[in-house]
């Protein structure tokens, strides 16, 4: 049997797709998105505490020829786990964004990525479903019968004809998991930008004032992030923003999102857990609008 | 770039599209929903064992409506079970359900497993029948036509979908109930006729003797002796007082070496006769009484429910 398949779409598909290490957090892959350096990938990957347009001495992308360089955090929304990165490098082979919203149900998809630091690795399947997964809220993943491993985050999900329709970013009950890659092109294009606050939070159990609530206890803070500027520490614990309870932590990610610089007022404990005090964030926006 | 991959790709998207209004979400078990085929007018089959409950069932349909149905029947042994959804019409990409009659499923041809999910609308599951036999009875008793596996993942909710072929044929029904190994397509045929007998009664009739019986092998003597062709036959081991078999005069320690006119070797030549609809019927069975031959008239009854 001799035809055009697998093996050359396959091919055409390693050389958009790289190898992006953020040194604490592992290895994932990465999407070339465009010659001149940008690279998409999931914001898991690239891990918490990098600030857009700070350089992060722990990040490096490396190229499937080999090559190294060091990357920087352009943009990224974690609502949706994606991020954009650049790197110093020219002439690199983009690939082809498809349109995720015409992609049906029974397609064969190709997936290619650098699972447990393998590079280059490809697995085929089907489209198993398109839309909610129960538990995962209400975004819309494509859900392919694909092998996916730690590894594979970031790497494109492509269908027959080589057109990325995906970014593989988490596995489900043996199904892989891609953020639709209309939601890529709308972070190239800056509609989904999200501030960064810099800090690492996790959920923990408040007690203010008699009532048991969601607290966000920042683990970390990053040199140079909005909430250093901010005088957060580690160990404060976020409880509100612009005097609202915070829910869940979509609620912080949600107030993130946006384009235009701004300021944000967080209500936060810090030592007393009945004194609530308030703290004005400025948040800033990198502009990000890959042509 | 037009290739062989993308026009495979092209194919199976569209036999998705071409058949997923016909599959439905069942809801009818805790957490997991499974899925169902509409199979006839108003009638939707499910693989039974994902009925859980037999009230306040739900189906979830192609254009996003959820709406009650009715239990009509079930089936454990063949995993199969149907239920009805009021003025909803006929089956829309295949108006009749005909088994692939005269062209056998071959082992090695792709399927696709088509379910529904009430979060994200039709799903479906690609692989290869990976084996094909003839008639086969499963663990729970029931006697499908052909063993077909799949090897396709079955998902959660995969149960009770549809199994297509390439050529846009339906093969039957996916369970992932009648076999540890792998998942399982319940031919078209065997749901075909299960059905019949659900929409009928509600249940599968069949046919019953009242006897427990214990396989065992007919020395070489009394073959010669009574020119018997078993190997074996089974023993009557306890009597359903009042049942077909006691009325007929069966005693205990008689062995059961034919039916009508056929030989009996074993307990599964028993069941065989037990489902051929001989309900009602007398059938000549043929004994070892005493080390002498014998033979008695048994009516076949039918296996009460339990």
């Amino acid at each position: 049997m001799s035809f055009t398949g697998f093996g050359e779409v396959a091919e055409r598909l390693r050389r958009s797709t790289v190898q992006v290490a953020s040194g604490r957090r592992g290895l994932g892959s990465g999407i070339v998105v465009k010659s001149d350096g940008f690279i998409a990938t999931n914001a898991h990957v690239v891990g918490p505490v990098v600030a857009p347009g700070v350089d992060n001495p722990g990040l490096s992308v490396q190229l499937p020829d080999g090559s190294s360089f060091p990357g920087r955090l352009e943009a990224r929304n974690t609502r949706r786990d994606l991020a954009l990165l650049r790197i110093p490098a020219l002439n690199l082979t983009p690939a082809t964004l498809g349109d995720s919203d015409d992609l049906r149900v029974g397609e064969l998809v190709m997936a290619v990525g650098n699972p447990l630091g393998f590079m280059g690795a490809v697995t085929t399947g089907i489209v198993h479903a398109i839309g909610r997964r129960p538990g995962l809220g209400p975004t819309k993943w494509i859900q392919a019968e694909v092998q996916l491993a730690p590894g594979n985050s970031g790497g494109p999900l492509a269908d027959a004809r080589g057109n990325v329709v995906g970014m593989n970013t988490m596995v489900a009950e043996g199904l892989g998991l891609a953020v639709p890659s209309n939601a890529v092109a709308r972070l190239l294009a800056g509609e989904l930008q999200q501030a960064s606050l810099g800090v690492v939070v996790r959920g923990v159990p408040v007690r203010t004032r008699g009532a048991e609530r969601l607290g966000l206890a920042v683990l970390d803070v990053a040199t140079g992030g909005a909430a250093e500027f901010a005088s957060l520490r580690a160990g404060d614990i976020l409880v509100g923003i612009e005097g609202r309870d915070l829910r869940s932590l979509d609620d912080l990610e949600g107030a993130l999102e946006g384009n235009q610089e701004r300021v944000l007022r967080v209500q936060f404990v810090r030592g007393d857990p009945n004194k609530i005090r308030s703290v004005a964030i400025r948040l800033h926006c990198p502009e990000v609008a890959v042509a | 770039m037009e290739n062989a991959m993308v026009s495979l790709s092209n194919e199976l998207a569209k036999l998705v599209e071409r058949f997923q209004p016909d599959v439905v979400a069942v809801h009818a078990r805790p957490h997991y929903p499974s899925s169902g085929v509409l199979w006839r007018p108003d009638i939707i089959v499910t693989a039974d064992h994902t009925v859980r409950r037999e009230e306040d069932i739900q189906v979830t349909l192609s254009d996003g409506r959820t709406v009650d149905a009715a239990l009509v029947g079930r089936d454990p042994g063949s995993d199969v079970a149907a239920l009805r959804v009021k003025d909803l019409g006929a089956p829309i990409a295949h108006p009749t359900t005909e088994a692939r009659g005269s062209d056998p499923v071959k082992t090695g041809e792709l399927a696709l497993v088509l379910g529904r999910s009430p979060d994200s609308g039709p799903n479906a599951g690609l692989g290869i029948i990976s084996a094909v036999s003839g008639p086969w009875r499963t663990w729970r008793g029931g006697r499908l036509d052909h063993y077909i596996r799949l090897d396709a993942t079955l998902f959660p909710n995969s149960s009770g979908g549809m199994v297509v072929d390439c050529r846009g044929q339906i093969l039957g029904i996916a369970t992932s109930a009648l076999s540890r190994i792998a998942g399982l397509a319940i031919p078209a045929s065997s749901v075909n006729r299960v059905m019949d007998g659900l929409l009928d009664k509600g249940y599968v009739a069949r046919g019953y003797f009242g006897i427990g019986v214990q396989p065992v092998a007919v020395p070489e003597a009394l073959r010669e002796k009574l020119s018997l062709p078993n190997q074996s036959g089974v023993m009557v081991v306890s009597i359903e007082p009042g049942g077909p078999a006691d009325r007929a005069g069966v005693v205990l320690g008689d062995i059961v070496v034919g039916l009508g006119d056929t030989s009996l070797e074993g307990i599964e030549d028993l069941q065989s006769f037990s489902d051929s609809g001989a309900i009602g019927k007398p059938v000549k069975a043929r004994l070892i009484r005493a080390g002498a031959a014998a033979e008695v008239m048994i009516t076949v009854g039918e296996r009460p429910a339990r």
